[in-house]
């Protein structure tokens, strides 16, 4: 596989009370049309991720609408897996590229979280969990904390392991003028912050946050410029929605079937991956993420990320855009996000939070608790 | 947000849970609360397993010190969430350490 | 003869001082305690109702007497808390008890002797052979008016009773009933919280219907107070069925087992039949048992139980005696007394 990422464009992440949802993808796609190069004529399809604003908004037909903002014309979709819609979306892109049933294709993701209350957005997010979830109030932040406790109790991980999460991606938001929280914290900070599930406390979850990003994919792979960047691997992989029903709770299998298959595609094996853009819904999760991927051996995640080995600077940068924590988490763009991230790493566009030598890179994009997880490989 | 003809189907899956016992593989404190959920908190739930079938609970009646790995529980029925003044109520399985 | 073949009770675990509600008024707790000799009073989670409250009790009820519940004829559940005005109580009950179809449900209102209500309706259809078993159940969740003296008392709790002809563990002797019109205690169908007429509670309503009742049976099958063991009577507080028992010539000693009220306040439509659960935990083959439930607006249900050699092997087997549930008990502060008034009145 060998899709170029022709044109990047992303919005601020934050409480953006004056920006519609509309908006958000209006500007994240004009920017990457932009960034492309390309006319909007040339654009065959649309395709828009997004997870609630059909519940909070009552609006559907999602790709229509914004294909028609833009005035493009062509094909054009809504893809919802959850937390995974943006990763999804690309996923799809790259199919129909390589079928070739469109040369270039717009992906945005998009979400607008701020209109609703934290009841109901605490509501709606747990639609990605499953009805025997919500009847028994098992709220999406206490999924992962069934996790934390399960990986805390097998392997001796600690909540300043969890601590040493937020304290980096928040070090690498800080850095990122698009972040929703672009200043660094303290372990103290983090481990004293309000317990909002236990053993998480606030700083342990991404917040609640407006944003778009969008991603052009084009067959076209020689048309010049800077942008040698390009997709080599694309992988989705299924798991139970129920997270009594895994296998395990201690790892998302999820995640390690779609990192081997996107692996394989590019033909790539972990060691050679530079940089990953990981899903740290909570601090547990990018914990499992190093596990689950192959960074490091099953229970020793907490400690291969306090060692500084992910952190800007060190071997492998993970979330050098501040991940879902402190760059912010609006649903369904932040697998374009993440892809951004590594593109622009791998063209040099990523100013003060720029890593040396970055070639390749993962993103790692997950469903609710694990049950949808795309993994995608970005090379130069 | 509760349907009749729903809560009718799963009211119907409550008898054969009646008495059940079982244990708590693992659980979590829940202080932020969804919607039909807030007037509850902090509410515990977690992961039980009876008779060899895995699900998640709410559990209840339960001092914060009495909950282990492997702690013995047992199904009692109760109301799930709030039903808004219009809505049919709906009653469903939770568990209580035994 | 008809009887008693098994019966089960459920008390929630939390309970409540006085001192703690005072505490919450700015109140003295003290005075309260004497006059009322309530010392804690049951209160029920935020997720439980007259519903689920009926299901625990119903259930030990089934399971201690070995019962199919496809083989219970009718059902009727009292109670002053019902949760919906229109639906019943007794369909969502029997449904999750497997009762099947083949049941005649009704809910009963009556002050707190709509559980007993049960009780004397449905005897005939075991008497008829209309109904091999019949499952009659009182249960409440408290309701009373926050700062009102009555959330001294106002206590939760459910007992269910199941009626037949073979396996008797008491028999049901006879029963009489006393009624009439009195407005001592009500709530309208819009109201939160019920009202009373304060000392008008008292002479014209309790203790007139309630010596009415007794009276009246104990001179139908020619008996004394002397010639029964036990006596249970409705306890909205400790010293109201004290006073009775002395004025009808009962002993403190014959209620002692039943008198519940101190230790779980006063369940409403449970309370005599909690009280009677409990005389029965203990009670031994030929025991009489005097039992007379009271229902404001108003009314008296008397009953004269005899108990069999049946209660030997059952008290062996049964689970959760009402002491056991008494003793197994969390105190808790106001704060869930606040958040069942916010849940259960949508406040």
């Amino acid at each position: 596989m060998k899709i170029k990422i022709k044109g990047t464009g992303i919005t601020k992440f934050g409480e953006l009370w004056s920006q519609s949802l509309e908006s958000l993808a209006s500007d994240a796609a004009l920017d990457a049309i932009k960034d492309s190069g390309l006319e909007k004529n040339q654009i065959e399809a649309v395709y828009v991720a997004n997870m609630i604003y059909g519940k909070t908004a009552n609006q559907d037909q999602l790709g229509a609408l914004i294909a028609s903002n833009l005035g493009i014309k062509g094909a054009s979709l809504r893809v919802e897996a959850a937390c995974a819609s943006g990763g999804l979306a690309v996923h799809l892109a790259t199919q129909a590229i390589m079928a070739q049933s469109y040369k270039n294709v717009l992906v945005v993701g998009v979400e607008k979280m701020t209109d609703v209350g934290i009841s109901e957005i605490t509501s709606a997010l747990m639609g990605a969990g499953s009805e025997s979830e919500r009847k028994a109030g098992l709220t999406f932040p206490g999924l992962y904390a069934l996790m934390a406790k399960s990986h805390m109790a097998k392997y001796g991980t600690t909540k300043k392991h969890l601590a040493a999460v937020s304290v980096k991606n928040h070090y690498h938001a800080s850095m990122n003028e698009k972040a929703q929280f672009p200043f660094e914290i303290t372990e103290e900070k983090a481990l004293n912050s309000p317990e909002i599930c236990s053993p998480f406390t606030l700083f342990d979850a991404s917040p609640i946050t407006d944003g778009a990003a969008a991603v052009i994919l084009s067959s076209d792979l020689t048309s010049g410029s800077t942008n040698n960047v390009y997709i080599t691997g694309s992988a989705v992989a299924s798991d139970t929605v129920d997270l009594a029903a895994r296998d395990s709770l201690l790892e998302l299998r999820a995640t390690k079937e779609a990192s081997v298959k996107a692996l394989k595609q590019a033909g790539v094996e972990i060691k050679d991956i530079d940089i990953a853009e990981v899903h740290d819904c909570f601090t547990i999760a990018e914990i499992l993420a190093m596990e689950d991927l192959g960074f490091c051996k099953k229970g020793e995640g907490g400690d291969f990320i306090k060692k500084g080995i992910t952190r800007l600077g060190g071997k492998m940068p993970v979330n050098t855009s501040g991940g879902l924590k402190a760059c912010g988490h609006p649903v369904a763009a932040t697998g374009l996000k993440q892809i951004i991230e590594i593109a622009d790493q791998i063209r040099g566009r990523a100013g003060k939070r720029q890593a040396e030598g970055i070639n390749c890179g993962l993103a790692h994009n997950v469903g609710g608790s694990g049950a949808t997880v795309v993994v995608h490989i970005i090379q130069s | 947000m509760t349907k009749p003809a729903e809560i009718w189907r799963e009211h119907k899956k409550l008898h054969s849970y009646l008495g059940k016992q079982g244990k708590l593989l693992v659980w979590t404190k829940i202080l932020v609360a969804p919607v039909g959920f807030e007037h509850q908190t902090p509410y515990f739930v977690g992961i039980v397993i009876l008779d060899g079938e895995r699900m998640p609970v709410q559990i209840v009646d339960a001092d914060e010190k009495q909950l282990k790995p492997n702690q013995k529980v047992e199904v009692v029925i109760r109301k799930i969430g709030k039903a808004k003044s219009e809505d049919v109520i709906e009653y469903g399985i939770k568990v209580k350490p035994i | 003869m008809i009887g008693i073949v098994s019966y089960g009770a459920y008390i929630p675990k939390y309970r409540i001082k006085p001192s703690q509600i005072a505490h919450a008024w700015g109140r003295d707790a003290s005075e309260v305690e004497n006059s009322l000799g309530v010392y804690e009073k049951a209160v029920a989670s935020v997720d439980e109702d007259a519903i689920t409250l009926s299901i625990e009790s119903a259930y030990k009820a089934l399971i201690n007497g070995n019962i199919d519940p496809k083989n219970i004829g009718a059902i009727t559940i009292g109670s002053e808390s019902h949760p919906y005005a229109v639906k019943p109580s007794s369909t969502i009950v029997a449904g999750i008890l497997g009762m099947g179809n083949d049941y005649l449900a009704a809910d009963l209102e009556f002050a707190c002797k709509a559980g007993t209500a049960g009780i004397q309706l449905m005897s005939g259809l075991v008497q008829s052979g209309k109904a091999k078993y019949v499952l009659a159940i009182g249960s409440d969740v408290a309701q009373s008016k926050p700062s009102d003296v009555l959330e001294y008392t106002a206590g939760s709790a459910s007992a269910a009773f199941i009626l037949g002809k073979k396996n008797i563990i008491a028999k049901l002797i006879d029963f009489t009933s006393f009624s009439s019109d009195t407005p001592d205690f009500w709530r309208k169908d819009n109201e939160k919280f019920p009202s009373h007429a304060g000392r008008f509670t008292g002479e014209p309503a309790y203790f007139a219907h309630v010596i009415g009742a007794s009276e009246a049976l104990l001179k139908k099958i020619n008996l004394k107070p002397s010639n029964f063991k036990y006596a249970v009577f409705h306890m909205p507080n400790a010293k109201f069925p004290k006073t009775v028992s002395k004025k009808l010539g009962f002993s403190k000693e014959q209620m002692e087992p039943g008198f519940v009220v101190p230790y779980i306040g006063n369940p409403y439509s449970g309370s005599s039949m909690v009280g009677l659960a409990a005389t029965l935990d203990i009670a031994k083959p030929k025991d009489k048992i005097f039992v007379c439930s009271y229902g404001s607006g108003a009314g008296a249900d008397a009953f004269v139980f005899e108990v069999t050699p049946e209660i030997k092997a059952y008290q062996k087997s049964m689970k959760d005696t009402v002491t056991s549930q008494i003793k197994n008990k969390e105190y808790i502060d106001y704060s869930l007394i606040a958040k069942n008034i916010l849940t259960k009145y949508r406040i």
